[in-house]
């Protein structure tokens, strides 16, 4: 039982009290303009954002709990995790600050704490804590139009191609998050594309995780391989050796 | 003077200089040392620090596996001082690491928090398993020099094969995972770098590089300790380096044009321009020179073509490890702080090499450093009767001086916090022409980003006092005519405490002393200090019921910012009928309002700051 959070663009009024209860519930600092922030509003005390597009959009921001997620595969000490709930949560005590996840998000998602002596990655962890007592997240909690909503990942996905079908000429008829990277927790409705959420090369369907796999996979092989090709390497080389030297010998006692 | 020891003076000096840097890292965190940023989480220390230092330790396997393997007993002056500089590059590549990383006390955590999916565990495992192999492998070495150790020398020996065999497995599995950590970054990295069997090409590469890296330090030491050149051998690491490279050329090119990204190296872009100058340097100029008998058993040539490997490959690893990165290399260039410390690290790892051959058997015939020997010091100066000390330590003197000078000047160029270092321009200010009744609201560029909002001046001053522009006015900030409203409305979206404990202390704002506002003898909390007001007469506060005392508490800045539009239309919405709902965003930030309706507002109004904010119609009520 997968949650998800699914999102519709066209609902959304850019109100922010989403912004609002997510610093309230996790307790985040105040946000002080520095020359790290990345211009789309999230920031290592902003776990979720709404972007302004041009027209009468917002888009919110946050991170997109892949079903595959990229920065769960590299973590070196799997300080990032994919829960069963659906929320890839983050530990604190195993990260050792290789920022490895901020480079492997094809969203861009995970922030970090450049100003602090003890930094940590920071992003949305699904109010994890609160959706395993049950409770939804703050954010769709605190939304007045019900722009986000909460539930079981393949409800809302019935619940947004519903939306299309009722409403064709509103809707793009896609849903993000729905095959993006092999699926994420955290679904979009939208009548503008939202491409600009991800780079510019588009990450594509595949998720992002298998990309290493096959490489990953052939460790241990490659390991053994090179012992083994190394150790007969040795072997002929050896055996020529000594071969040319009984031929010496006999050459020599032939000599004589 | 002499060769060495300038050229000690000088690694001496940038190490002096990489700690003063390196104490800054971690006493304010990587953000002020750093240009990285949320953008390019990963930067030079990575590149070179990491990439370009595991492959250029590389010639530890590569003349490992010549040698003990492949049988090839020329190569045995080559093998002690290439496993030396693997083992030197690898304890470099981890200092860079614990600069990096930014909780480096947990580098140790990869030993009992596991993730095999991830390639960078891998990488992780093996540089701490090589590292202690290469160490083993090296020990006999300087064990030589102390007899009761002979036992472990022995044991060590012995079991050189296995661990030669070790050493070259782990070799081949990190420095293709290295290329792993990338392949996930499709979309990130560069297409002309990015490749499916970038694993691959960082392992055929690594072997090159490691190669001329090991002629490359023959060459280097060899003529810094003024020693005759081992000519005859550099050619033949020339020779195999160039199949290996020629092997990696074809590799690297077969993958572009099966990939169809052929075009993209002619097309004028700078990332192709790069492309092809590090493929240039790196592979086809080495290997063609290389291929050439007479080239390459000239001495000179080796300078050439090895440096031009060692540079290339090093620019390979960094384009890979971030400078080809689609999205980030606009806003990043590394501060000269990031590059203090690697050339520190570096410096750090050639002295340490430096000191291992002159007082070990590393080579077969150990170099002399004339100024080391004792002899050749007077321990007294008979001219001007000084005693210049032990001539050994005498000698060492210098390098003390050098480091010390490099690290206060390291410190001295510190800027204290480069965090609040950017500038801010003046505010305009112009009156409010929207509203006559308010006519103590001017409209103000805020936050400097040329959208007005309304701004109640007489409210301010009734709040903070009447002699008390300076809250607002000059604070402080040289060239600033006024403070940003966010500089008191510190937080988006909640109220927060307008003391600020920092500046009351610092020496540019207060320069307040702890017993100045704190009770002596007391423990210091905000209980037992003085209230605001004995200082600040004027100031309006409100109680802290939990804590009994007087805060003054200032909205958050998007309250700021509603608060006068809102409290107006509240007396407003009284004459209204049907009221409209002001708590809720949505009243007036609404989207897709029907164009009649527009046509038949009252007030045409286009707020300042959310432009196609629609104001709810409470015309026709009639006021």
């Amino acid at each position: 039982m997968s949650k998800a959070i699914l999102t519709d663009v066209t609902k959304c009024i850019g109100c922010l009290k989403c912004v609002s209860a997510c610093k309230q519930v996790h307790n985040l600092e105040m946000d002080v303009p520095r020359i790290w922030d990345r211009n789309d509003g999230l920031s290592a005390e902003n776990w979720t954002s709404v972007i302004r597009r041009p027209g009468d959009h917002y888009v919110r921001k946050q991170c997109r709990h892949c079903l595959e997620p990229a920065c769960a595969s590299v973590c070196p000490v799997g300080a990032l995790h994919k829960t069963e709930i659906g929320a890839v949560t983050y530990d604190i005590t195993k990260c050792l600050g290789c920022r490895y996840c901020m480079m492997a998000c094809p969203f861009g998602i995970p922030r970090y704490d450049w100003d602090k002596t003890v930094p940590h990655v920071e992003k949305c962890i699904l109010c994890y804590d609160r959706i395993k007592t049950g409770q939804q997240p703050a954010c769709t909690e605190a939304c007045p139009v019900g722009a986000t909503i909460f539930g079981d990942r393949d409800e809302l996905l019935e619940v947004a191609h519903k939306r299309i079908k009722e409403n064709p000429a509103k809707y793009i008829d896609k849903v993000w998050g729905e095959h993006e990277v092999g699926g994420t927790s955290v679904l979009y409705l939208s009548d503008i594309y939202l491409d600009f959420l991800t780079y510019p090369t588009r990450p594509g369907d595949k998720p992002l995780p298998k990309e290493t796999a096959a490489a990953m996979e052939s460790v241990p092989f490659a390991f053994v391989g090179m012992g083994g090709a190394m150790l007969g390497l040795n072997w002929i080389i050896r055996r020529r050796m000594k071969m040319d030297k009984e031929r010496g010998n006999k050459k020599e006692s032939a000599d004589e | 003077m002499n060769r060495v020891q300038n050229t000690k003076l000088i690694l001496w000096f940038l190490t002096g200089f990489a700690a003063a840097v390196a104490l800054n890292r971690y006493v304010f965190g990587l953000g002020v040392t750093t240009n990285l940023s949320d953008r390019t989480p990963w930067g030079f220390w990575i590149g070179f620090d990491v990439m370009a230092g595991v492959a250029l330790a590389a010639g530890g396997f590569v003349t490992t596996a010549i040698f003990y393997i492949m049988k090839r007993e020329e190569c045995h002056p080559m093998v002690k001082p290439a496993v030396l500089t693997a083992f030197l590059g690898y304890l470099a590549v981890v200092a860079g690491l614990l600069v990096d990383l930014g909780l480096p006390w947990n580098i140790w955590h990869m030993i009992i928090y596991w993730n095999p999916h991830s390639p960078l565990f891998e990488v992780g495992w093996c540089v701490m398993l090589y590292t202690t192999v290469l160490l083993l492998e090296f020990s006999p070495v300087p064990l030589e020099k102390f007899s009761r150790y002979a036992r472990i020398r022995d044991f060590l020996m012995k079991f050189r094969f296995p661990l030669v065999l070790l050493g070259i497995m782990l070799s081949t599995l990190h420095q293709s995972s290295l290329g792993t950590l990338f392949l996930i970054m499709r979309y990130r990295l560069y297409p002309l770098w990015y490749s499916h069997i970038l694993p691959v090409e960082f392992f055929i590469s690594a072997v090159a590089l490691g190669l001329m890296m090991v002629a490359f330090e023959s060459l280097a030491s060899h003529w810094l300790y003024r020693r005759e050149p081992e000519t005859h051998l550099v050619a033949k690491l020339c020779r195999a380096a160039a199949w290996v490279l020629a092997i990696y050329f074809v590799a690297k090119m077969t993958d572009i044009t099966v990939s169809g990204k052929l075009g993209l190296i002619f097309d004028g872009k700078w990332q192709s321009n790069l492309f092809i100058v590090e493929v240039l340097v790196s592979t086809i100029i080495p290997a063609a020179l290389f291929f050439v008998p007479k080239y390459r058993g000239n001495n000179k040539v080796q300078w050439i073509g090895s440096s031009m490997v060692v540079i290339g490959m090093v620019l390979n690893r960094i384009d890979v490890g971030g400078l080809a990165m689609l999205d980030s290399t606009a806003s990043y260039t590394p501060s000269w702080m990031e590059i203090a410390i690697s050339l520190g690290v570096v410096s750090a790892a050639v002295l340490v090499f430096l000191f291992a051959i002159e007082n070990f058997h590393v080579w077969d015939i150990r170099p002399e450093d004339p100024e080391s020997l004792p002899h050749t010091l007077p321990s007294f100066d008979y001219s001007s009767r000084t005693w210049l000390g032990i001539p050994s330590v005498a000698s060492l003197t210098k390098h003390t001086l050098a480091f010390v000078l490099s690290f206060a000047l390291g410190m001295a160029l510190m800027s204290g916090n480069r965090l609040h270092a950017e500038g801010i321009d003046q505010i305009t200010v112009k009156p409010a022409t929207v509203v006559d009744s308010l006519c103590d609201t001017l409209c103000i560029n805020g936050n400097r980003d040329d959208q007005f909002v309304e701004f109640s001046h007489e409210g301010h001053i009734s709040r903070i006092g009447k002699d008390s522009c300076r809250v607002c006015h000059h604070l402080s900030l040289p060239g600033d005519k006024l403070s940003s409203c966010w500089e008191c409305h510190t937080s988006m979206y909640k109220e927060v405490d307008f003391f600020k404990h920092d500046w009351h202390t610092s020496a540019s704002g207060a320069n307040l002393r702890c017993d100045d506002c704190h009770t002596p003898g007391v423990t210091r909390t905000a209980q037992s200090a003085k209230k605001c007001t004995a200082c600040h007469p004027a100031y309006k506060f409100l109680a802290d019921e939990k804590n009994a005392t007087e805060k003054y508490y200032i909205p958050s800045y998007v309250d700021a910012m509603h608060k006068l539009c809102v409290s107006c239309h509240t007396v407003e919405a009284k004459k209204v009928k049907d009221k409209p709902n002001l708590a809720q965003c949505s009243t007036c930030h609404r989207i897709g309002t029907p164009p009649e309706l527009k046509a038949g507002m009252k007030w045409d109004v286009t707020l300042p700051h959310f432009d196609n904010v629609v104001l709810p119609d409470v015309g026709q009520a009639g006021k």
